[in-house]
Parts: structure tokens; sequence; C-alpha cells
């Protein structure tokens, strides 16, 4: 167990939360691949508590005094995760000797250390820049509760009479449930933490906040979420700014608000927090790249009809896959290669919620095809010499429906072609009006297609 | 107390079979006072009782004090379970209220001469057989069951002086015989595993017992609230004989004993009383009722109730099968029709669970009914799921293909498309689409004042926008202000929509405001 309280020592010295919080990893770390492991062995149930007192309140080599209510504060934790540890290690080791894994246990006792961490904070005088536990402590109580769901997958509901009607989701996601509402907790303590700035709590809020969109974007809340950033703006007179923290925080907090916006379909402000999101990424953090771009792609495509250059897509494949074919489509004003494209990829879209989004660029590849008709249709006599020609504007309905009907084998109902140009009209893709007696279109003859240069 | 609690049934006979020596005649005089030893020790006490084996017939009155036990008798060797038996009998703590001591020593003798008649002393498991106190209610409760089937106000009759307290007695004696307890639910500790112990005394009873049971379900139900019962004084545990007013938690589903067709709702503040709660069968019936009754008279506010009482008895009693699912569907059709957008809904949460356990009914019918749901709440996240949910088959069903084009015309904003499909929707979704047909008029109708101009038939209109006549196409015009934009021209009525403004613009963005889930009462 020495390591551990070396690195404690060796922390709490240098006053890096850090390093205090690597203590408290579940996880071995790379040099030491036996450290859980030792941790745990070298003490037992009925030693426990006096060793880790020793080794925290009274041993003498310590350089420094911790007082009394704080030490006791830290042993409790230290106890609380020798046990998880324990517990931790039996599940790994169960299919090894053919156990079952109770991943259950270990995210209760998580949570144990997880309760022993925030008493520390509210009770115990913990200081601000052991901040770093909690990050610790939540991001691994999202993971075990995870793993503990899977493990139980889905048991029985257990009796609950009052109701009417069964409860059909009662415990799929028990775990997950819960240890929101322990990071919502931990939330709490980092908001409402009153000390001078420079040694709040509230330095720890945003990855905190970040471990919250995780946890419930997986349990599908966005309502939620939402709450989170009304909270925010609520305090927000007593917070540092966004910018203020560290940028990895920035960032992906920013894609997450971005997310948040876009599947509300806001694609204004979506499209605002994604492109902030991706500027500020680390030119390496390619994966991280990657899932900002899945949504400012789509968001782009509907707020400006503009479409990614190969460029940008080349170092992403999956990205290429998914959206080159589609972006070709709408460029050529391919109706039905697109919408062959569009089902082709519909499993993909759909996963990660972009299908609806993706749909409406329908609107763009009509736009486009009906611009080459109104193109094609060449120009009309000049009125005179000296102005420049005109392009036809009187078009008939029947061309934009042939136009409309290439490709597929069913030739369009003119009332339908009509809706569709309608549609165009009214979402000033389009400028002009419908003359129905006379069966054809008027554009506009300065620029009937807005934004387009036509 | 005795007397007058069984005097009710003094004047019914007995149920046919019954052998009248059980029966209730003999409760008119006051049990006689004997002493008896308490045992002390493990050793059988020859003064404790002596069974009179060869005694066929019972004597009506408590037999006589042991010193005097009639001479005739076997000399037998007491299994050691059956004297226990015989001393759990006797305990004070076993002792039941309503069973009078006399009445219990005559059935102790004659289970103990009908099992040395048959030979059974030792194969029967003395440990798990009932008292005689408790047979003597098993009795009682088959009685009253089918005494209850045939009038259910009967016990009620002709007590005018009895007081409140045991008119309340009376009442709750006779819903306890039929399966209720003072208490209205299973104790904590009494494991749902001892029913399988329970199901094994209920055939052996009926070895025990002459008369057959015709309610095999009042038998099973009984005997589980006696011997709740029992386990309650064994365990010492003291319950005074009033309603509990806490509910405690059960451990395993309710079984109902209600025999009535129709039960208002109520919603539950406490645990189920089981004689409130409909068995399945019960309900079956019920459900052919509600059918014809809906068919005839249409009442909607009753039916609803009745549904929803329904729908709780099914899941108090954990009933989870096609016959569930047929109920949940014709609820939810029913409120659909009547537009009861909440119900509905709930009907439809349930549908979903029943439809991932593969009992049957008609998933896509309402698959499809779903995605028409989350359209009309414009619940992107919903609609994802759901998306994400199908499989390629199910988007091949008819009514799926139909709910799928609906949302993408209406994601396009084709309004053309989306109203040929409303007039050809299968099943019953047109009345959700009903729900969302005004403000989808009023976007279409938007969309045709910025682009068509100077102005269309009004046969145009009607066609597109989906009304049954052209007379529907101007009153809906009207109703958002537009009578002025309904003219004549040659002969024939004509929308102005190029002096429409922002008129259907407004009601367009009025109409499209969130849509909330119909809140429940």
């Amino acid at each position: 167990m020495d390591p551990i309280f070396e690195g404690f020592k060796k922390a709490y010295e240098e006053g890096n939360g850090y390093d205090l919080s690597m203590t408290l990893s579940p996880v071995d770390p790379e040099d030491e691949p036996d450290r859980l492991y030792k941790f745990f062995r070298s003490t037992n149930f009925s030693q426990v508590k006096k060793d880790f007192q020793y080794r925290i309140l009274y041993d003498s080599a310590t350089p420094f005094k911790l007082p009394a209510e704080e030490g006791n504060g830290w042993v409790e934790v230290y106890l609380a995760y020798w046990k998880a540890v324990g517990d931790i290690l039996n599940a790994e080791n169960a299919p090894k000797s053919n156990a079952k894994a109770s991943w259950t246990k270990v995210y209760d006792s998580w949570k144990e250390m997880t309760n022993a961490l925030i008493r520390g904070y509210t009770n115990c005088g913990f200081e601000a820049w052991t901040v770093p536990c909690l990050y610790v402590a939540g991001k691994y109580m999202r993971i075990f509760a995870i793993k503990a769901d899977e493990a139980t997958g889905a048991s029985t509901g257990s009796a609950n009479n009052f109701q009417d009607d069964f409860n059909p989701e009662a415990e799929k996601n028990e775990k997950l449930e819960d240890a929101a509402r322990q990071l919502n907790r931990i939330f709490q303590i980092c908001l409402s933490d009153r000390a001078p700035l420079e040694e709040s709590r509230k330095w720890g809020i945003y990855n905190i906040i970040n471990l919250l969109f995780k946890t419930y974007f997986k349990l599908n809340s966005i309502s939620l979420s939402k709450n989170i950033l009304k909270a925010i703006q609520a305090y927000r007179g007593d917070m540092p700014t966004l910018d203020a923290f560290p940028k990895a925080h920035q960032v992906t907090f920013k894609y997450y608000v971005g997310v948040i916006y876009f599947l509300e379909e806001n694609y204004e402000e979506s499209e605002k927090h994604l492109t902030e999101a991706w500027q500020m990424c680390h030119k390496d953090a390619i994966r991280n790249k990657e899932l900002i771009l899945t949504y400012l792609i789509p968001c782009h495509l509907l707020t400006t009809h503009t479409l990614p250059t190969l460029a940008l897509l080349s170092p992403y494949p999956r990205l290429q896959e998914l959206f080159l074919p589609l972006s070709l489509c709408i460029k050529k004003g391919d109706l039905s290669g697109f919408d062959a494209a569009l089902v082709a990829g519909e499993d993909e879209f759909v996963k990660r919620r972009i299908y609806l989004t993706l749909e409406r660029g329908r609107d763009i590849a009509l736009r486009n095809l009906l611009r080459k008709v109104f193109i094609a249709g060449g120009f009309e006599e000049a009125k005179d010499a000296n102005t420049p020609p005109v392009r036809r504007t009187r078009i008939p309905v029947a061309e934009f429906g042939a136009a409309i009907s290439l490709g597929s084998n069913e030739t369009m109902d003119s009332d339908e072609v009509e809706c569709l140009l309608a549609n165009m009209i009214y979402k000033n893709l389009m400028k002009g009006y419908i003359a129905r007696e006379r069966g054809i279109v008027v554009l506009s003859k300065g620029g009937a297609f807005p934004g387009t240069g036509v | 107390m005795y007397s007058t609690m069984n005097a009710p049934w003094a004047t019914v006979p007995p149920p046919p079979g019954t052998n009248g020596q059980y029966g209730y005649q003999q409760n008119l005089n006051p049990p006689a006072y004997h002493p008896v030893q308490v045992r002390q020790g493990f050793n059988p006490s020859p003064l404790h009782y002596n069974p009179m084996v060869q005694q066929q017939h019972l004597q009506p009155h408590p037999p006589p004090p042991p010193a005097e036990a009639p001479a005739p008798r076997k000399k037998i060797d007491w299994p050691q379970p059956v004297r226990n038996y015989v001393q759990r009998s006797f305990e004070p703590q076993n002792l039941l209220v309503d069973v009078p001591r006399a009445e219990m020593e005559v059935k102790l003798k004659a289970t103990i001469t009908s099992a040395t008649d048959n030979n059974t002393l030792e194969t029967i498991d003395w440990d798990n057989l009932p008292l005689p106190q408790q047979m003597i209610r098993l009795e009682r409760a088959q009685a009253a069951l089918s005494w209850q089937q045939e009038s259910v106000n009967l016990h009620m009759g002709g007590n005018g002086q009895i007081n409140n307290r045991e008119v309340n007695l009376k009442k709750r004696k006779s819903q306890e015989i039929a399966g209720d307890e003072e208490s209205k639910s299973t104790p904590p500790w009494r494991a749902t595993n001892n029913r399988n112990a329970l199901e094994d005394r209920i055939t052996f009873d009926k070895r025990q017992q002459p008369f057959h049971d015709d309610a095999h379900k009042g038998t099973s139900k009984s005997q589980k609230n006696l011997e709740k019962r029992q386990k309650r004084f064994d365990g010492g545990y003291k319950s005074t004989y009033k309603p509990s007013p806490s509910p405690e938690p059960t451990s395993g589903p309710v079984v109902g004993t209600c025999q009535v067709l129709e039960k208002q709702y109520f919603r539950l503040t406490s645990a189920p009383n089981p004689s409130q709660v409909r068995p399945e069968p019960i309900l079956r019936q019920t459900l052919d009722l509600l059918k014809k009754k809906w068919k005839k008279e249409g009442n909607y506010g009753y039916i609803c109730d009745q549904f929803k009482s329904m729908r709780q008895d099914l899941t108090v009693q954990r009933i989870k099968n096609e016959f569930t699912v047929t109920v949940y569907e014709i609820h939810a059709r029913i409120a659909l029709e009547k537009g009861d957008l909440g119900e509905y809904n709930q009907c439809q949460t349930q549908l979903r669970a029943l439809y991932a356990q593969k009992l049957g009914g008609n998933p896509v019918e309402f698959k499809a009914y779903r995605i028409l749901y989350f359209i009309h709440t414009s619940n992107r996240t919903a609609l994802n799921d759901v998306l994400a949910d199908l499989t390629t088959a199910e988007k091949e069903e008819k009514a799926i293909k139909h709910a799928l084009d609906v949302r993408s015309a209406l994601a396009l904003g084709n309004y053309h498309r989306f109203f040929r499909l409303y007039l050809d929707t299968p099943n019953m979704g047109a009345y959700l689409m009903d729900m969302f047909v005004v403000r989808e008029r009023l976007a279409a109708l938007s969309n045709i004042c910025k682009a068509y101009k100077p102005d269309v038939k009004l046969r145009f209109i009607t066609e597109e926008l989906g009304f049954e006549s052209d007379g529907d196409a101007a009153q809906f015009i009207c109703d958002h202000n537009g009578q002025h934009l309904l003219e004549e021209k040659e002969d024939e009525l004509r929308f102005i929509s190029g002096k429409a403004g922002q008129i259907f613009e407004a009601a367009k963005t009025q109409a499209f405001r969130k849509v909330d889930i119909k809140g429940q009462i």
C-alpha cells in the first residue's frame, strides 16, 4: 500500500490534484501493473483502518501535518477505495475463476467511495485543489454503472403494487440513472461552493458537467441536459466564464451543447457551438474532430446550403463514406441518386441521429435541379442591345416536372410538382410565383435562385 | 359473539354434500369448558386427548373430558408427528377466535380418525397439515363462497339491531371468508415459495373433505389466507382485529376473487384487496360485456372507467398474456376514436412492453400509430429512436409504410402527398392524423398564399388539402378570418391567395407551438 500513500503525500506536498487523483484510480497504471492487487493484499479487513490511519495521520515521516478532521476524511475515502478495489479485483478475475462477475457490487462500493469523497468536501474541509479526485470518482462511476447494467440485463421488475399499469422500463438503466444522480450531487457541491475563486471547487464544474452530459446522452434523456444548461445560466454571475477553464473542458462542453441544439433543430445555435469546438480542438485529436464534424456538416448544410469539400473530408475516411455520396447527388441535383444514397446510409445516419436533418438536403438537391432547368432554358431576346441578356423567366411547370421525373420511372403528378415548387418559393430557395391557370412559373428577374448567382 | 356471527348461516342450508357433522348447527350452545392439561414436555400425555377410533359418528356436542373416554378403542401408538399436530392444535396462540374450541376438537378427532382408518397415519405430512381450526375455516369459506355467489346482499339482511362494529365484522367476515384478512395484504415474510406447499395441501384436503368444491380458485385462495393467518399466530405476530391502515409490500401477485363483472376505477393507494380484484375468467366476461355496451351505448366516460379498472386488475395480478394485449388494444382504439390522447398514450406504452414479450396482438398496427403520434407531438428524439428500431420487414408493412411516408412528406413540406396519404390511412390512424391535420392545412395554405398568384380555384384548395367538399374548405378559410379572400369569379369561387398576406402564416406559427402530451387526470 505504500506506493499509494507515497503518492498521496507527495501530491499533498505539492498541492497537485491530478497526481492525488491518480492514487484513487481503479485502473492499474502502466508502470505498475499489479498495483491494485498489491494494495488490496497488503492489509486485511480488520487491520485496514488502523493501517491507513497510521499512514495518513500518524506517520512521523510525513513532512506535513494534516488537520485531524481532514485526515480522517481521507482515511474514510481510502477505506472505501480499498473495499472497492477488492470488489474490482473479484469482478475482473471472475471470468478466470468462473465465478459470476458482480459489477453491481463494484458499482455500489465505488459509490460508497464517492460518497466518502463528497462528505470530505462538505464536512471535512477537503481543499479545492483536490477536486480532480472527483473527476476520477465520477468518470469510473459512470463506467461501472454501465457495466453493472449490462450484467444485470433486463431482470423482471419487482412488485410495485400501486400502479395501474406495468412499468415497462423500470430497471433497464437503473445503475446508470443512479450514477446520474450521484454526479448531480457532485455538480451541486461544485456549483454551490462559496469559497473565494482561487480556492473554489467551481473549477471542477465543467468536467463534471461533461460527465453528466455523457451520462444523459447514454440514457437518451436530452431534456435533463437542458436543465444543467439552465442551472449554469442561473449561476453565471458567480462563475468564471467558460474560456477561463482548461481547453479540454471547453471543447467537450461546446461539443455537447452543440449536439443538444442540433437535436432540437436549433441549427444556428448548434452551428455556433460546434464551430467553436472545431476550431479549438487539438489538431491531433482526430476522433474528437470526427465527432464534431459528424454534426457540423449536416448543420452547415441546412444553414448555409453548402457542402463539405473533399479537402475537408480527406483525413476522415468514415465521414467520407457517410457524406460524399450524398454531397455529390446534391450538387448535381440528382434526386433519385439522393434518395438512393439516403436509404443506403440510413442505418448509420439514424444511429447518429442525423437522418432527419440530412433528409432536408433534398430541398437543396431539388433547388439545384430546378436551377439547371432555368439555366437550360436559355436566354430571352434582349430588349435592346445595351442591357445584358436576361434568362427566360416564364417556365412551364411541365418542364420542371420532366426534370423531377428524370431518373425515376414514374412521372410526377402535375399537382405534386406544383406543390414542390410552392415549397421552394415558400422557403426562399426560389423567387417567383406560380400562375396555375397558365401552367407556368414566373421567376423573378433579379435572382431567381438566391445565393447561387443566378 | 359466535351466535350472532353464525346466525345467518344457520338459516342457509349447508352446501350440498356437506357432512352434517361438520356443520354449523351445533354451535348454538356455548362451548363447554373443560380443563385440559397443558403439555409441559414432549412426552405423549394420555390425559390430553383420546382419539375415538372406532367412532364414525361424532357427537354434535364437544367431546367429553378425557377422563370419560369411551371404552372401545384400539391401542395405537401415535407417531410423534401426530402428537405434535395435536399439541399444536391446542396451543393457545393457535386457537382461532372464530373457531370454537369444541368444534376444533371435533375436527381434530375426525382428522385423526380418518387417517387411522385409511392407514395414512404415517404418510400424512402432519407438520404441514392445516390445523383443525384452519380446516373449519376453509369449509366455511367454501360454503360462504358459493353462498356469496348467489346473493351478495344476504349477509346484511335483517341486522338492524346489530351495532356498527359487528356489522363491519360481519362484512369483513364474509369478505374475509372469500379470501381476505384484517390486513389486506400478505405479510412480508410470506415467501411465494410457500405456495407450492399449499398446492400439495389442497389436493390432500380434497381427500379429507367428502364434498368437492366447485370454486377451485376459492379453495386455493382461502386456503392461502388461512395459512397466512396461521403463520401470523405462529410468529407471535400480534394483530388486532381491525383493518390495518398501512400498506405492506407484497412479495407476489394478488390473486383476485371478485366475481362481479363491472367495477368502477379507483386509483390504488395501498395494496389491493383480493376480494375486489377480478380473476381472469371474470375479466374475459367483462370484456365481452363492455364490447356490447360500447356498441350499444357509446358512453365513453363509462367505458373508459371500466377499462381502467380492468387494466388495474390485470396489473395487480400480473396477468400478462394475449388477453392483456387485447384489453389494452381495444381500450387504445376506443380512446383514439374519441380523441383521448392521454389514455391512448398510456395504453400504447404498455402495449410496447407487451409486444416485446411476443404475446401476439397487432404490433404493426400500433407501431404505425406510434409513429403518427410522435409526428403529432413533434418528438424528434422518439422519432429517431423508432426509426432506429424498425426492421426492414416492418418497413414494408402497409401501416408502417404509410406512417413513414407521412413523416417524410411532412419533413419536406409535400402537402400534396400528405393529404393524399391522409385520405387513405389504414386502420385507425386517421384519428391520430386528425390531431395535426389542422396545423398542416395552415402550413399548406401559407405555402400556397406565398407561391400562387393572383388566385386559385377553391376546388384546388379542396382537393389539395384533403377537404371533403368545397364547403368544408370555405369553412376552414373563414374560421381563420379569411372570408374576404373568397370571391366569385366567372361562376366559381376563388381563393385570392395574393391578398392573404400573413394571415395564415401567423395562424400556422400559432398552431405549431409545442404540442404536449394531453394531461392525465
